[in-house]
């Protein structure tokens, strides 16, 4: 096998696996991923066939593939789910969502990461130290408070004049800016940044807001899109907000949370609607599989 | 920076100095405003808030008395706290047994073979791409507790009479907590694989001339590497898997009987499920969970620096 040649030394190097307790090692962890590989797929798979069969069937034959696998088939299926499900303003309604979610979150948590990074001006310490404990306090500690503070927006509780953020976008939107997570993975990345382009920038008598625009910005661009990617996937998935706060202008996660009660529906149609809401996150992965998969260099350990 | 002062720079002077510093001041302020902002109004504030009005009673969503600490005798004598907290710590125990290790044996495999390496990667990858909600679902039809189900339709493959899987009450926790490490599973993984990068090959290389087999390099060689990204994740996972909330809620509605009713589920139950009774009781149970974490939370930060220091 002329692959092992080039094999880097770890735990295993190429001298092990000339021998045959090196080659029983290689071929055990192969067998050991190619049934982890199959654990990860098959829901997936599962559903994807459940959704393809007809409703007769599923009660009846319990075998793994649809009878008729035919174009045709796919085709009636898919149109008939989408006529049932009614889910194009719920998708709409997400794309609004996530796009909404991504601004907010590029612009005050990328700049909020950049000042406590590079321009650290008085007061960084306090607001640094409380972005650090306050990632790691579980979030629901302060559930009841928030919802009653998007009934009085902004202020934390009925004095008369507050604005009723229910069934708007805004509480997922303002909640995509109050992630320190976020504000950290940015702060990281520029902590990464050398200062020298700054300072040289500054001397040729760039402003403040110009070292960012022309400077950091276009630097810091990998992990920009690596938060993107994050945001838009984690918009397709959040279903609890929503549930909290959406009533009519509903998104896809939270139509398919609600579909579970929904008594008339066929478990076919069900499960293609569980493949429709993923359709989505998985166009994206499709696209940015590379940063996706590489994402955790940039974020660290630190988190 | 000072060691980049020029010319130019030197020859400001003091009040100068003064000047341009309370300039960057004002700028670095307005950016960051936003961030301050709504940290205050999301983070910071609801988080003061709810310790304080645990002590008040509440008219749904609205302040009323002052009542000491009702809510926090509410919350600890109901007959189902103790329950509860037992199954908190359940999931938390279930998890570390069944999640814990899997992910960095995986990462160690991915990492030492040279057939179809990316190709694995991204096909472990795929329970992280679906949506929560949507691969909660899906799991809660594979559990199903007739032969629809995937599992029982399985088991029925080799003459097994179906299992009541998630209506189980023995079984419900260990249930949730298989789809939990299944769906989180890639994201530790990397996070390993890209640590498991770093280690240099020639340590590896040093420890075959000493004659160490492939088991001893793992120990002396990898374990080391590895050890502090571990402990730092332990405590992470003990922490977030404390906190489960949305898998009770989407999977199981907290039963059978309540055997799947975690903390933060009966904080939820609380706060929107009791017609406005119990949302003094929820923001006490809040302070509670952040009495029982803060320990963890604290030896976290103890941990990370002690492992930066390290490294």
């Amino acid at each position: 096998m002329k692959k092992f040649k080039s094999k880097q030394t770890g735990v295993l190097s190429a001298s092990d696996l000339k021998t045959v307790k090196g080659q029983a090692i290689y071929w055990t962890f192969i067998a050991i991923l190619v049934v982890a590989a199959i654990c990860s797929l098959l829901p997936a798979v599962w559903t994807v066939l459940t959704a393809f069969k007809d409703t007769q069937e599923i009660y009846s034959s319990f075998s793994f593939l649809p009878k008729d696998m035919s174009w045709d088939r796919f085709v009636t299926r898919i149109t008939e789910s989408w006529g049932y499900l009614q889910l194009g303003e719920s998708f709409i309604n997400t794309i609004v969502l996530s796009l909404g979610n991504l601004a907010v979150s590029i612009i005050v948590c990328g700049f909020g990461g950049y000042v406590l990074s590079k321009l650290k001006p008085t007061g960084t310490k306090l607001i640094f130290t409380l972005v650090v404990w306050t990632m790691m306090m579980p979030s629901q500690i302060r559930l009841v408070p928030n919802y009653i503070s998007w009934l009085h927006f902004p202020f934390a509780a009925d004095i008369g004049f507050g604005i009723n953020l229910l069934d708007t976008y805004w509480p997922m939107w303002l909640g995509a800016g109050a992630n320190t997570f976020s504000v950290l993975l940015f702060k990281n990345a520029f902590d990464g940044l050398s200062n020298s382009y700054v300072e040289a920038a500054k001397l040729d008598g760039c402003t403040n807001y110009g070292v960012f625009f022309k400077i950091m910005l276009p630097l810091a661009m990998p992990v920009i899109i690596f938060e993107s990617i994050n945001v838009l996937s984690a918009a397709w998935s959040e279903f609890f907000t929503p549930l909290l706060v959406l009533d009519k202008n509903v998104v896809v996660p939270l139509s398919i949370y609600r579909l579970q009660s929904d008594t008339g529906i066929q478990m076919n149609t069900y499960f293609m609607a569980l493949v429709f809401a993923s359709i989505p996150p998985f166009i994206i992965f499709a696209f940015f599989q590379k940063q996706i998969m590489g994402g955790v260099n940039i974020g660290g350990v630190k988190g | 920076m000072k060691n980049h002062q020029n010319t130019d720079v030197a020859a400001l002077t003091q009040k100068h100095k003064r000047r341009t510093k309370f300039r960057n001041n004002i700028d670095a302020w307005i950016l960051m405003l936003p961030m301050v902002v709504i940290l205050y109004l999301f983070v910071w504030r609801p988080t003061v808030l709810s310790g304080i009005w645990s002590f008040f009673n509440m008219k749904a969503y609205s302040i009323a008395e002052f009542c000491g600490l009702d809510n926090y005798i509410k919350v600890i004598s109901h007959t189902q706290f103790l329950p509860t907290l037992w199954n908190t710590v359940q999931y938390v125990l279930w998890s570390l047994v069944i999640g814990f290790l899997p992910p960095l044996f995986i990462a160690i495999m991915i990492n030492e073979i040279v057939h179809f390496k990316s190709g694995f990667r991204v096909l472990i990858y795929i329970p992280a791409v679906i949506p929560g909600i949507a691969a909660m679902l899906m799991w809660y039809f594979m559990y199903y507790p007739d032969q629809t189900g995937l599992l029982n339709m399985i088991l029925a493959k080799f003459g097994i009479e179906p299992f009541t899987w998630l209506n189980n009450p023995k079984f419900t926790i260990v249930g949730i907590i298989i789809y939990t490490t299944w769906k989180g599973f890639a994201g530790t993984m990397l996070l390993y694989y890209a640590s498991l990068q770093g280690v240099s090959t020639e340590v590896y290389e040093a420890a075959i001339i000493d004659g160490a087999g492939p088991f001893k390099r793992l120990w002396h060689v990898t374990r080391p590497a590895m050890e502090g990204l571990l402990l730092l994740n332990l405590v992470r996972q003990i922490i977030s898997v404390f906190q489960i909330m949305e898998q009770p809620l989407a999977m199981t509605g907290g039963g059978p009987n309540g055997a799947s009713t975690s903390l933060a589920y009966q904080l939820y139950q609380y706060g929107f499920n009791s017609g406005g009774k119990g949302t003094g009781q929820a923001m006490a149970l809040g302070v509670i969970i952040f009495l029982i974490l803060i320990v963890f939370t604290i030896f976290y930060f103890w941990l990370n620096k002690k492992v930066e220091d390290r490294y």
